[in-house]
């Protein structure tokens, strides 16, 4: 295995740590600088010194001052590279006992500085809060768990593939004046609305007023009416006088046969949210096929679609456009549906049909534009037939005011409001008093852990003093209440330390928010105000508990989105002239994205051995994703988790489709920036940027050279090649997977090779080739040679231990928002012990972490 | 009628008029009322400001674009409407927002650059004057000015907040006339006054319970707090220099309270009332972030010249497929407001900035999202920058199938403003050909 003189020389000087007590360590540390400069003056400085600084190091300049930790960060990058045997870059310059001789002078004193350091000043800084875990705490704390502020917020920082990073995540004026900003406005969202519930509204839409128009863009074969299975062709004028007329005919139906993209506007007739909250939606719908001259047929397969908020801004798109409520799969049978969605003010819905044609324009000569429809696939067109739907709402709350109101007021009367900008005033006969007591009930419900007494006078300060200045009650409360929700004490996270008074309450908060996004949960809070968090078991026990609850979800999709980058998977569009199958597949790339996060929660709840990452016999995937992956056909939109034929090149992180979509460019796949990725992100082995003023390899879509050809040019440099080996081999493995991640014998081009032509999606006829043939094989840097991705799979999993380093790593990162610093290593390599015996099953990792003093604090002074 | 119509007997280009418009504002000490405030947040730089104008229909590209690109180019047809300026402005080809897509929905990531605004999960995101202005702080009465003409305003705007939600335009040349020069009633501002109270003492508590944190901290932390420290202080003062804003009297001007022209088809003539409001607004240095999006969309058929109509709304007239007919009138909209677009140059350029002419300390954007109207193509947007201080001049030509983010022209613009970033939006850098004086 390539990377296996790494893990042997690790386990060196871990145990050379291990043997000695650290007494010991101080004294061999006493002559360490002289032992390291003189064997750093033998091997080292012929190539690092201050004339020929190779690789931009000067090694004679660098600080023996460990205590610092920029010039420490030098010590550990020299040690690795020593350690992982890339330099001296001719082995036989370091004798194997001189090379041990170095990395455990080293490693003893960058160990001993290190943990001095941790143990004086913590392991990191504090970390102050990402935007969603902002607005989690709020949600929670409000009871609002639809609050939307996030985006109030500026956008955090990205450093080591997380977006926890302490060091990096500032806080700056405007951070300040958008927590300012978006604390107010939650607050005011939790305050009632008026002194009753909203009057809920009933609309009901029969099918000849579900749709603005008599057709959509895309013209009739995108949409129209029908009875009897059979198209009425209504006109405009037809459709206005049974509107104004009210002379609907219960037996029509409206048949839609096109998913949403611009342009289209798929709401009913004149609904729109005069106010903005929850609404509730039912409507009658069956799956229907459309055949010729219009006419409908039952549907072979079901149809999934889902709402999407939008403004009523016509076929232009205005602000968000976003799904709402649940997904269906219509049946096709005539069946009932209901969901709630959530609406703005001034919202509307709109039916959006999944996977279906998007019709695109055609721009001829001297006349105008308009919109073609593809032709009628053999059964005929997909599509939904809609008897009626109705809309219910705004929803309240029932208990009025709503609890989110109760959250900040308890149970003081309301009455109406005659002065500011709230709706409702509060009633009280003792203003004063009352606002201390919801005051500091409000910091109680609020706190991370408890506030001192001089805190909460600061804030009932500032209440009283807005009083006694003639705000209302409610107004003055909204005053403390915002500046308590933009306090240090609220935005930053601490680190637990063994002499904190609070440290139970340190540890609480980094659990809730390593696996949930938000503040502790009151069973937390109690474990913490009981000081028993410390306990194996019962540490152990909360853990799985989180991972059980439904705020693991945000864990998910957080961690995944900055591990995986899948919140980049919309990044590259793809290529309509080189893959046309896949032009506005939406559906697809949602089910990419969801199968993968689907997957990762897996590992988690099923406590599966680290190389399911890189292997497995089972996949989460729906219609789509059966079709895409060559499955068995799969009936819904819903992931279900299939076993997967022992033939199929998938399963496992490594091979899915939104990871591959990710890895390439929309057009081309490259065996350079997949191979360096998932030599990154799944081995923990971070290429070296590449050297500047070396242009990146573009693979050709004319279709002239193969990727391979081009990168055996490049490489002819054994400067270019010693770096390459290093990734290229993983990445020519994954040649197989096209740009989304479907399998492909031979490359696509637009120039050479076998013409292929087709209409594609929307009707489109499209013209490329069949160019090469794929040779996926390879040789890794340890020599070893695979034929194809099956092959290289076993290979990366015979190695578990360096998978899960990694994650754990990354994990590390995550929960800390620290990396794993000098001293975290052999407590790292401890956890890996525990969990070799299980074969590294990621729950175990993630407990092994959980219960170290990486993540508990350290438990000893020096 | 207002008295900025035009009379109907000549539709030539017509400076002098232009500036009897403008002239009565010229009358003002210039930049003199500027409030003495207005440079308190500057460091000695003289102040930057910018001006964009957006058409969501864009220009006929052809008549546009120069053939030739580089210091010595040859001026379009359109670009020969602006020649006294050929030495002040830099016309770009090859720009766009990269997967900025969508047609006509693309008219509200022009000064955002956010992708794929049509497809599921959209929000926008912050635009380029509101990014400047929340950088910047409060350096004027006005942190920025959104304007709109003939404007859908509850779906269309060129300015977004940070959390994607639109602001609205002001569509009315006398309400942003009354808004600037004429003094609000004492409630007003004292309502305003308390609201900037109200944060100043929320700012002050803030402080107070973290300075009781601060002396159980390790230094790492201690740093972190020192930050969290100083960004509460810095926004004190903005709190401050906002206050003094509210309670500093507006400055005069002898120009009289403009009619708005509520006519859509007179949308020239509101264009050009428009862009009076923006030179005024400039002029006075009651903000120096404007924007403002022409509404052609939302145009119904409308006046091309005197007693010529078009045949039809704007929105039609722009998918030209080349006929012939449709094609002049566009190409004749297009002048007119190349015309509007050089009337307000040259009264930029009359107008004494603090060195030398307003118009080089004012960079304005001319530009669409929409490269060709007739195809809802979104690459290759037309884009024209004159004033501020660049080395003007040129034809800056990019490449036309592989387009360089309009954002990168956007970095540039803010670096000029004086906003510390090296990015904005889809931005991969800055325009680095294009530099400045």
């Amino acid at each position: 295995m390539f990377m296996q003189n790494t893990i042997s020389f690790f386990v060196i000087s871990v145990s050379v740590l291990f043997c000695q007590p650290l007494c010991a360590a101080e004294s061999v540390v006493k002559g360490a600088e002289k032992q390291v400069r003189e064997l750093i003056q033998q091997t080292c400085v012929d190539c690092h010194n201050q004339d020929t600084s190779e690789g931009g190091l000067n090694i004679t300049a660098i600080d023996w001052n460990l205590k610092d930790a920029f010039s420490r960060q030098h010590w550990v990058q020299i040690h690795d590279r020593i350690q992982a045997g890339e330099m001296p870059p001719d082995a036989k310059e370091l004798p194997a006992q001189e090379r041990i001789k170095i990395l455990n002078v080293l490693s003893d004193s960058i160990y001993n500085a290190d943990l001095k350091d941790v143990l004086s000043e913590g392991r990191g800084p504090m970390r102050r809060l990402t935007r969603l875990e902002y607005e989690n705490n709020l949600r929670d704390i409000l009871s609002l768990p639809d609050l939307d502020i996030s985006d109030m917020l500026p956008e955090d920082r990205e450093k080591f593939h997380c977006n926890k990073v302490a060091e990096i995540l500032d806080v700056s004026r405007i951070q300040m004046d958008a927590y300012l900003n978006a604390a107010d406005a939650a607050l005011r969202q939790a305050i009632a609305a008026g002194v009753k519930p909203r009057k809920s509204n009933s609309r009901r839409f029969p099918a000849t007023s579900m749709f603005e128009s008599v057709d959509t863009y895309g013209g009739r074969e995108a949409m129209f009416y029908a009875k009897d299975s059979k198209i009425v062709p209504l006109t405009r004028s037809d459709l206005m006088k049974i509107r104004k007329k009210n002379q609907h005919d219960p037996e029509m139906e409206m048949a839609l046969f096109r998913s949403p993209s611009w342009p289209y506007y798929g709401y009913p007739e004149a609904f729109r949210a005069v106010e903005p909250g929850e609404y509730r939606v039912r409507f009658s719908a069956r799956a229907v096929r459309q055949v010729g001259d219009f006419g409908l047929r039952e549907a072979w397969s079901s149809v999934p679609m889902n709402f999407r908020a939008r403004k009523r801004s016509g076929p232009d798109v205005s602000g968000d456009v976003r799904v709402t409520g649940d997904t269906f799969d219509i049946q096709p049978t005539k069946s009932i549906f209901e969901t709630t969605v959530r609406l703005k003010k001034d919202e509307t819905i709109e039916y959006c049909l999944l996977g279906l044609p998007v019709p695109r324009p055609i721009n001829p000569p001297n006349a105008p534009l308009y919109y073609d429809f593809p032709p009628m696939p053999k059964g005929g067109h997909p599509g939904v037939a809609f008897q009626w739907l109705e809309i219910i709402g705004p929803l309240d709350s029932v208990e009025w005011p709503p609890v989110s109101h109760q959250r900040l007021f308890g149970s003081l009367p309301i009455k109406a409001s005659e002065r500011g900008e709230l709706a409702i005033a509060l009633v009280s006969d003792q203003p004063q008093q009352d606002a201390v007591r919801l005051l500091r009930r409000f910091i109680h419900s609020a706190q991370r852990k408890p506030a001192t007494e001089n805190e909460l006078r600061i804030y009932e300060r500032l209440v009283l003093e807005e009083i006694e200045r003639g705000a209302p009650l409610a107004e003055a409360l909204i005053t403390g209440y915002t500046a308590f929700l933009c306090s240090s004490q609220f935005i930053y996270l601490t680190e637990p330390q063994a002499d904190s008074k609070n440290r139970h309450y340190e540890i609480a908060a980094r659990l809730s928010h390593f696996l949930c996004n938000s503040r502790p949960d009151p069973v937390l809070i109690s474990f913490a105000e009981k000081e028993q968090l410390l306990g194996a078991s019962i540490l152990q026990k909360q853990t799985n508990r989180l991972i059980e609850s439904k705020s693991f979800n945000s864990f998910v999709s957080d961690f995944t989105d900055y591990w995986l980058s899948l919140k980049d998977i919309r990044r590259d569009e793809p290529d309509a002239r080189l893959y046309p199958e896949y032009r506005f597949d939406d559906y697809l790339i949602n089910s990419m994205e969801a199968e993968t996060r689907a997957f990762f929660a897996c590992l988690f709840h099923d406590n599966l051995p680290v190389t399911t990452i890189i292997d497995a016999n089972f996949a989460f995937v729906n219609d789509r994703l059966a079709q895409h992956y060559d499955l068995p056909p799969v009936n819904g939109s819903k992931l279900q988790r299939t076993l997967l034929p022992p033939t199929s090149p998938y399963g496992g992180l490594l091979t899915q489709a939104a990871i591959m979509k990710i890895t390439a460019n929309g057009s081309t796949t490259s065996p350079v920036l997949r191979g360096s990725w998932i030599t990154d992100r799944i081995l923990g082995a971070a290429p070296p940027p590449p050297p500047p003023a070396i242009p990146a390899i573009e693979p050709d879509v004319r279709g002239a050279t193969t990727i391979r050809e081009q990168l055996a040019q490049h490489t002819k440099d054994p400067v270019c090649a010693a770096c390459h080996a290093r990734f290229d081999p993983v990445g020519f493995a994954l040649e197989n997977y096209d740009i989304m991640g479907a399998w492909r014998d031979r490359y696509r081009s637009l120039g050479k090779g076998e013409k292929v032509t087709g209409f594609d999606r929307a009707g489109h006829t499209y013209a490329y080739f069949v160019a090469g043939t794929i040779d996926a094989s390879g040789r890794l840097l340890d020599g070893s040679e695979f034929e194809d991705i099956k092959h290289l799979k076993q290979i990366l999993a015979s190695d578990p231990r360096i998978l899960a380093r990694n994650l754990l790593q990354q994990l590390t990162i995550y929960a800390t928002g620290t990396p794993v610093r000098f001293s975290d290593r052999p407590v790292i390599e401890s956890i890996l012990d525990q969990c070799q015996p299980q074969a590294y099953r990621i729950r175990d990792l993630l407990h092994g972490l959980i219960q170290s003093k990486i993540f508990l604090g350290s438990s000893s002074k020096l | 009628m207002s008295k900025f119509k035009f009379p109907s007997s000549t539709r030539v280009f017509s400076r002098r008029r232009f500036l009897r418009g403008a002239g009565v504002t010229l009358a003002l000490p210039l930049l003199e009322c500027m409030s003495q405030k207005s440079n308190a947040g500057t460091t000695g730089a003289s102040p930057q400001r910018m001006l964009i104008i957006s058409n969501n229909l864009g220009v006929l590209p052809k008549l546009f674009f120069p053939k030739t690109s580089g210091a010595d180019y040859q001026l379009s047809p359109y670009l020969l409407k602006l020649r006294e300026f050929a030495n002040k402005m830099t016309v770009f080809s090859g720009l766009s927002h990269p997967a900025c897509e969508g047609g006509h929905s693309t008219e509200n990531c022009f000064l955002t650059g956010a992708k794929h605004p049509t497809s599921s999960g959209f929000r926008n995101t912050i635009s380029l004057d509101q990014y400047a202005a929340d950088h910047l702080g409060r350096q004027t009465r006005f942190g920025t000015l959104n304007l709109g003409v003939n404007i859908d305003k509850a779906n269309r705007s060129l300015s977004w907040t940070r959390d994607g939600i639109l602001l609205p335009a002001e569509d009315s040349p006398a309400d942003i006339f009354k808004k600037m020069f004429l003094q609000e009633s004492d409630p007003q501002i004292k309502q305003r006054l308390e609201q900037l109270k109200r944060r100043g003492s929320i700012l002050d508590a803030v402080l107070d319970s973290s300075k009781q944190l601060r002396h159980d901290l390790g230094r790492n932390d201690k740093t972190r707090l020192d930050q969290y420290f100083s960004s509460i202080r810095d926004l004190e003062k903005r709190l401050v220099t906002a206050g003094e804003w509210e309670q500093s009297p507006k400055p005069k001007t002898e120009m009289e309270l403009p009619n708005d022209i509520l006519d859509r088809t007179l949308l020239f003539e509101k264009f050009e009332q428009m862009l009076t409001m923006a030179t005024l607004a400039l002029q006075s240095d009651s903000t120096r972030i404007i924007t403002l999006m022409v509404d052609a969309f939302a145009t119904p058929v409308f006046l091309l010249k005197d007693n010529e109509k078009s045949t039809t709304g704007y929105h039609s007239l722009s998918h030209h497929g080349m006929r012939a007919d449709h094609l002049s009138q566009l190409e004749k909209a297009d002048r007119r407001q190349m015309e509007l677009l050089g009337q307000t140059l040259q009264a930029l350029a009359s107008a004494k900035g603090e060195q030398g002419q307003l118009l080089d300390s004012t960079m304005v954007l001319y530009g669409s999202n929409l490269g060709d109207a007739n195809t809802h193509d979104n690459s290759n947007l037309p884009i024209l920058l004159a004033g501020g201080g660049f080395q003007h001049g040129q034809h800056i030509t990019f490449n036309h199938e592989n387009n360089k983010p309009l954002c990168n022209l956007y970095v540039n613009m803010l670096q000029k403003l004086g906003v510390d970033t090296d990015h904005f939006g889809s931005s991969s850098g800055t325009l680095t050909e294009f530099k400045s004086r």
